[in-house]
């Protein structure tokens, strides 16, 4: 237990010289200001209609409606193709716009336009939801942006620790100690266990709201346990594996483009793609997301299968270990 | 010269400047390969109805305004509303209307899209007398599809910072750069060598990928050039500084990641949200990628009018950058 102790105290002086605490401090801080600063004022508006009606054929005060006073101004206004423009100057009015691209996005607009004409009233309409936009949004990006920070960036920082340690021939001592191989991984994985769930914490609490963070915390505090230790372990059996840290990087390349894009894109636009379902990171994505939203997320199914990831790679961690104490000497 | 064909040929073996290289290649051959309707159903209106609930005519006068998609049950398709990667609007059948219900963390242009149907439904009768013009899109006009082809580029063009940095950080784990301290080559010559490194393959790439997803008119051709060698220069720089001042390879990464989301994230968003003149937009022309991005997607757009205000503003980070890394570099 005493040695337990000193290794857990070694790997945060690891983490401290290497400048982790002070990157996912700056990534902490750029997240923040992102989400506060744009993501949530993020907003798309209603279709414009601008009327240039200089002789008054219509009724002036409608809702809905911008004037423009002249021709010129009308097809400047349209000119970003989504406005709606409709012109009385001339014997015959005229609907006016530009197309976006797609046939029925342009018939909705033109069917808007002329009913807005005819006056249209603001109903209210009823909603089946919890969240308002903004309460959504917030918890959205908090969910997408700690799925991406743990997922691809904790898995580097213990691949970093690891491969200084092996520069430094820690490995090789540890051969000759009698201290367990586990051990020796389980105090890698609690310190970054540890700093992974702080960050969570403090991401949720900045961006979602104190009072809604306890409510959320506990299921997303197991989420990320969960993604933390896998991705933990996974960084760990690769820089076992592989000789160096640029071949490491190399693969974290990958690991970053290739696994995560597809869940992110299908997160954020609601495509779904029938594959999908065999991409083991969705589901975890699907489970942090749903911890955000408070439902009821995952079957005891998923967490049979995280639970046995975890032991299944925890073994490949410390076989990994030992092969590469042996072939060090 | 010879040196610099050293330089070339030392970092080809390097598999993750090769990697950096090659992938805004694939990822522009992927845009050029997917279908130019996988984009423009994303900015469709997308309804959602109950099987067998709407009429023929109602289900037709949806789709002619956007996707209709049929869930099984109510309970399915409040679930599929109320999914926050969507803006689903659920519609049902009230007698010889419709009734709308939304989750109410839409966007207000679906909002009001999902609180006026019914009204719009109601009044489908109404002919009044319009002529109509259409301007068409130009025939490859995507907005969807131009937005990810010029954050491809930018990608690319930023990229360069990537070789000359990881090569300078390699040199220093490996100890190459103790033995270049001995050596009889002085710094402006080691400087000016990584400089080229990151310059050149930072044009090489964002040319190949240009070429690959973007149709250039001969004109054009000299806009681009210049467009992408001044980012390109700009971006080694920035590689340059980060070779030089990170101590490993994991604060090296560290720093690329910031740098990249920096440089990529402000133009897109200040593209996407604030209007052309605004102070807003003018002042996001103190990121340098914003000048390159806006005059890229001007490019793709055919509004080619701004450019020399484009490349003048990236001229200008360009100078400033040197003078600062060069005072920077030579105090230190």
């Amino acid at each position: 237990m005493n040695g337990f102790s000193y290794l857990l105290k070694k790997d945060l002086k690891m983490m401290l010289s290497g400048k982790f605490f002070l990157l996912a401090f700056l990534s902490l801080v750029l997240y923040s200001a992102y989400i506060n600063l744009v993501y949530v004022r993020l907003e798309q508006g209603r279709y414009p209609v601008y009327v240039c009606d200089p002789n008054s054929r219509t009724a002036a005060n409608l809702a809905y409606i911008s004037k423009a006073e002249s021709r010129r101004e009308l097809e400047k206004a349209c000119a970003d193709r989504t406005s709606v423009g409709i012109d009385f100057t001339a014997e015959k009015s005229e609907i006016y716009m530009l197309s976006s691209g797609s046939e029925k996005t342009d018939h909705y607009r033109e069917i808007w336009g002329k009913a807005v004409l005819t006056g249209i009233e603001n109903t209210k309409t009823k909603t089946v939801g919890l969240y308002d936009k903004e309460e959504k949004s917030r918890r959205e990006i908090t969910a997408e942006f700690l799925f991406f920070e743990l997922s691809a960036v904790g898995f580097l920082g213990l691949a970093s620790i690891l491969f200084k340690e092996k520069q430094m021939g820690v490995i090789r001592v540890h051969g000759i100690l009698p201290v367990r191989k586990s051990v020796f991984i389980l105090s890698k994985l609690c310190v970054f266990l540890f700093s992974d769930l702080l960050f969570t914490a403090l991401l949720t609490g900045i961006n979602v709201g104190v009072s809604d963070s306890f409510m959320i915390l506990p299921a997303a505090l197991l989420q990320a346990g969960i993604l933390s230790l896998i991705m933990a372990l996974i960084g760990l059996i690769c820089a076992a594996l592989l000789p160096d840290f640029k071949q490491f990087s190399l693969f974290y390349l990958v690991l970053a483009v290739f696994i995560t894009t597809p869940v992110f894109l299908a997160g954020q636009t609601g495509i779904s793609w029938k594959w999908l379902r065999y991409h083991p990171m969705h589901h975890l994505f699907t489970a942090m997301k749903s911890a955000y939203f408070g439902a009821s997320a995952a079957s005891v199914l998923y967490y049979v299968v995280c639970l046995g990831a975890i032991v299944l790679l925890f073994c490949g961690a410390v076989g990994a270990l030992r092969r590469e104490a042996a072939r060090e000497g | 010269m010879r040196r610099l064909k050293y330089q070339l040929k030392n970092i080809r073996r390097d598999k993750l400047c090769l990697l950096t290289f090659l992938l805004p290649i694939v990822v522009g051959a992927l845009i050029r390969a997917l279908p130019a309707l996988n984009f423009q159903a994303m900015n469709e209106i997308s309804f959602g109805s109950v099987q067998g609930d709407l009429s023929e005519e109602m289900s037709r006068w949806l789709q002619d305004s956007g996707n209709l998609t049929e869930y099984e049950n109510v309970k399915e398709l409040k679930a599929a509303v109320n999914d926050p990667a969507t803006q689903l609007i659920g519609v049902l059948r009230a007698g010889n209307g419709l009734r709308v219900f939304l989750s109410g963390d839409e966007f207000e242009m679906y909002r009001t899209i999902g609180e006026t149907l019914p009204q719009l439904y109601e009044k489908r009768a109404d002919r009044a007398v319009f002529s109509k013009k259409v301007i068409p899109a130009s025939e490859d006009f995507d907005g969807m599809k131009s937005l990810l082809i010029v954050i491809t580029l930018v990608t690319a063009m930023f990229m360069g910072c990537t070789f000359n940095s990881m090569n300078m950080i390699g040199e220093k784990e490996d100890g190459v750069s103790l033995v270049n301290q001995i050596l009889p080559m002085d710094a402006r010559t080691y400087i000016f060598q990584k400089l080229a490194l990151g310059c050149i393959g930072g044009i090489a790439s964002t040319l190949a990928t240009a070429f690959l997803c973007v149709r250039i008119l001969p004109r054009q051709m000299a806009f681009l050039f210049l467009l992408v060698t001044l980012s390109a220069y700009f971006a080694s720089l920035i590689g340059l500084l980060i070779g030089h001042f990170s101590s490993g390879m994991m604060a090296g990464i560290g720093c690329i990641k910031i740098i990249m989301i920096l440089f990529l994230a402000p133009p897109i968003v200040f593209y996407l949200l604030t209007p052309a003149d605004s102070l807003a937009y003018r002042l996001s022309y103190l990121f340098p990628s914003s000048a390159a991005f806006y005059g890229l997607m001007g490019l793709l757009n055919g509004q080619g009018e701004k450019w020399l205000l484009h490349l003048g503003i990236l001229f200008a980070h360009a100078v400033f950058l040197t003078i600062v890394s060069k005072k920077a570099i030579f105090a230190s």
